[in-house]
């Protein structure tokens, strides 16, 4: 060996450096970048969705309310539901997340298909694109996020408000597939050696589990989005009860994507817990197998559960009381993870940082929504409920409370990671309080009005039905939670130009991330390492590491031992996957105003993009 | 130096992109899971079915097309398994063409019979076809692609598209056969 370890990373950097400057981001294939551009963009969206959120509780403020009409409310309620679901916790736990952490956690240099991820990046942008400008000009989706028929057909929605939903959604679903996909196999084959699948961290367990979440239920919703789109464009009849439809197939359909996506919203969050837990209580998570199951366990069993969002539809009661016997399974693997945290919080040694208050607040918003989420399993209190405010607090506390609250918590974790700089504790722990009380006084009273019998979906109410002074604390409740995510962004922005330096491992972290410097190299790992526990930077032992200095290369491992199978080259920085997004951008502005035509030329234009992208070869082996 | 020894113990060697050609199997297999699901929750919602006045769809020709369509996964296999893979590639082709020109006349000749905006019947019936069509025209596009590029010669990254390409076409198959039962049972099993 004639190189020094100077020479090896000298070369490194040459060989991974990517174009400087602005069209360096434009055609990046780093998983770092691309998961960056993912977090800045969910940002942008997340901001959107507050704003809805806002104007809506603003607008319910008070009784008699005329701040908006009723056709923007029902747009407001739509897109918030489509943006907070589709446009930022998807894309910011599998997106950013999950592309910038899963590579380093594996001990990888990339993701498995580097460009397909910067593609996945640039569609989910222009789908958020797509849908905004529909809603700016006036054609915003209005029936709801799950978009109901008859009400999303041509008959009742005869405007374009209805394919700006379907296409945006089915635009957007390619980029999450293409995500999973990508995850999936990251975790699967990218692995350092000696990463068996009982060693793979709990947070890429959780990335496993929603990747394939998507994979497979995703296909549901679109199926469901081709059907819709050719009903109301090209006069198909799938929905349409005359003529042999049936308004409960979109139902089902939707249903059977709709609840697994209750569960790839919360998964993440799940591992995003499951890896903070140990940093601040010094100690391996309790049960990990058992956690690790139950990540994938909750995820399969929402599958089979979906027929519990129609309770109130008129199926027939066998039908109801299967569902409910099936819904109530998922309180197995729920258990299993609450008591897992909950024990591994209390027989550690817990330092009670920003990241683990989130952390412990999310339990409890977690085991509160929960709470509710069983009492919909009594048939007719479902029936009762449905339809009323109730249902929002549950499902607020759920994905609120235990999918966001991890998502900020997860900020604050890998802060000094992403920047090399560390965040200010005093008011990083204010901004955790500020949240968690206006969430609460936001979401609680919800219950209490729904019992009540308040109606969501209402862009109004009446004075003198006992709904007023709760409807004044939830906009209150509103204002503070805004109040706090503007502390915790400002304590963010403030700590990356004024933060003191945090050194690569400032928490002693148990995962591979830990190991490398911060923010990390563009090829993460200046030599591979071979890893012997789950916990890889707890270990004392140094075994070999791998040195892979020439081009691009990465360690390709077996399915299940982690073995070296083979040691590939990976992909360099390529402009190709934001010019296929464009390229898919005009084809579907072309299907929402119904030019077949011209839709059909920007195929051919993407199947020529594709031509270009394969053109160029990798370096051979031989 | 980058002349790591692969382990011996490491028996699973499918490329990278044979898992990405599986993950693309995966979520359009759910696909039509879900359009063939479709399909039987309205049939058992509507009697008769095909509604009265649809003709009965037909069962000889498309099960001999089947039939043809599952052969060439041997010319596939061949292909991705030979030094010299052009040969079995373009028998490959040519056989799949055939089917592709087929089914696309049958389409056709269907849709003056009955269309898709007469009833749910045809819409569901023309969309299943219509988008396992798509998947055989996608596989053509990609025979003719990697024809191609082994025009110029055999090159590692050419024998892995290849190999993907290769399990598509059996996925393709596989699909086709569910499309084909699904579309054609009102004939033999009421």
């Amino acid at each position: 060996m004639t190189t020094t370890v100077a020479d090896r990373v000298e070369r490194l950097e040459r060989q991974w450096a990517e174009r400087p400057g602005v069209l360096g981001w434009l055609t990046t294939t780093d998983h770092k970048r691309v998961g960056l551009l993912y977090f800045w963009a969910t940002l942008v969206f997340f901001g959107a969705g507050g704003v809805e959120a806002l104007t809506m509780r603003t607008q319910l403020i008070k009784p008699n309310n005329s701040l908006v009409g009723p056709e923007t409310f029902n747009q407001l309620f739509t897109v918030h539901g489509m943006t907070m679901i589709f446009w930022f916790i998807i894309p910011m736990t599998t997106g950013a997340f999950g592309n910038y952490l899963t590579p380093l956690m594996v001990g990888a240099r990339d993701m498995a298909f580097p460009r397909m991820n910067a593609l996945s990046f640039w569609i989910f942008l222009a789908s958020g694109i797509f849908l905004y400008i529909g809603l700016f000009g006036g054609f915003g989706p209005d029936a709801g996020w799950f978009d109901y028929t008859p009400l999303g057909s041509r008959l009742y929605d005869p405007a374009r408000n209805a394919d700006f939903y379907t296409l945006s959604l089915a635009f957007n679903g390619m980029a999450s597939t293409l995500t999973s996909a990508n995850l999936i196999v990251t975790i699967l084959k990218l692995r350092a050696p000696g990463m068996s699948f009982n060693r793979i961290p709990l947070f890429c367990f959780a990335m496993l589990a929603a990747s394939f979440g998507l994979l497979f239920a995703l296909p549901s919703l679109s199926v469901d989005l081709l059907f819709l789109y050719l009903d109301r464009n090209l006069g198909f009849h799938f929905f349409d009860v005359a003529h042999g439809g049936s308004n409960f197939l979109w139902q089902h359909l939707f249903w059977f994507f709709g609840h697994p996506e209750v569960y790839i919203l919360i998964v993440p969050a799940f591992g995003i817990a499951t890896e903070i837990i140990p940093a601040f209580t010094r100690r391996k998570m309790l049960a990990f197998p058992l956690v690790a199951i139950a990540e994938l366990l909750v995820v399969f069993i929402g599958f089979g559960v979906w027929a519990h969002h129609m309770f109130a539809t008129g199926l027939p009661t066998t039908t109801l009381v299967f569902f409910a016997g099936a819904t109530s399974m998922v309180v197995i693997p729920s258990t299993i993870q609450v008591f897992a945290w909950s024990m591994s919080i209390f027989t550690g040694t817990p330092k009670f940082k920003t990241p683990l208050l989130f952390i412990i607040g999310f339990i409890v918003m977690f085991v509160a929504g929960g709470l509710t989420g069983i009492m919909f399993l009594a048939i007719p209190f479902d029936q009762q409920m449905t339809d009323t405010y109730f249902v929002v607090a549950h499902f607020h506390y759920i994905i609120f409370g235990a999918a966001v609250f991890p998502i900020f918590g997860g900020m604050y974790y890998w802060f000094p990671k992403v920047t090399g700089k560390l965040y200010f504790e005093r008011p990083g722990q204010i901004s955790f309080w500020i949240i968690f009380i206006g969430t609460n006084l936001l979401f609680f009273p919800m219950h209490i009005v729904g019992l009540l019998g308040m109606p969501r979906r209402v862009y109004t109410y009446p004075g003198g039905l006992g709904w007023t002074s709760y409807n004044v604390l939830e906009s209150v409740g509103g204002y503070i939670t805004g109040l706090g995510i503007l502390v915790l962004f400002a304590n963010l922005v403030v700590s990356y130009f004024r933060g003191p330096p945090s050194g690569p491992d400032p928490w002693h972290g148990p995962t591979l991330e830990w190991t490398i410097p911060s923010p990390p190299p563009e090829y993460n790992f200046a030599t591979i390492p071979t890893v012997t526990s789950a916990y890889a930077n707890w270990t004392d032992d140094t075994p070999p590491s791998l040195e892979l200095d020439v081009g691009h290369k990465q360690h390709v491992s077996s399915l299940v031992d982690g073995w070296t199978a083979e040691i590939a080259d990976m992909p360099h920085s390529s402009p190709w996957p934001i010019l296929l997004a464009l390229a898919l951008a005009l084809l579907f502005t072309m299907l929402v105003i119904d030019r077949y035509m011209f839709a059909s030329i920007f195929a051919v234009v993407i199947a020529l993009t594709l031509l270009g992208w394969h053109s160029k070869e990798p370096q051979e082996h031989a | 130096m980058t002349d790591v020894a692969v382990d011996p113990r490491a028996r699973e060697r499918f490329p990278l992109g044979w898992w990405g050609v599986a993950m693309l199997v995966a979520t359009e297999s759910a696909l039509f899971a879900m359009m063939i699901g479709a399909y039987f929750y309205l049939r058992f919602k509507n009697s008769p079915w095909p509604p009265a006045g649809t003709p009965e769809p037909k069962v000889v020709v498309p099960l001999v097309l089947l039939g043809v369509l599952i052969l060439t996964a041997w010319p596939m296999w061949k292909a991705s398994h030979s030094s010299s893979p052009r040969r079995w590639l373009l028998l490959a082709l040519l056989v799949q063409s055939g089917y592709f020109a087929m089914e696309v006349g049958d389409f056709q000749d269907d849709l003056h019979h009955f269309t898709p905006q007469q009833h749910a019947y045809g819409s569901l019936y023309y969309t299943l076809l219509g988008a396992d069509h798509g998947h055989v025209a996608l596989g053509l596009l990609l025979d003719v692609w990697i024809l191609w590029k082994l025009l110029f010669g055999m090159t590692e990254y050419r024998r892995r598209a290849l190999r993907g390409i290769a399990f598509y076409w059996y996925a393709v198959i596989v699909l086709t056969i569910a499309v084909t039962l699904t579309v054609t049972s009102p004939a033999f099993a009421r």
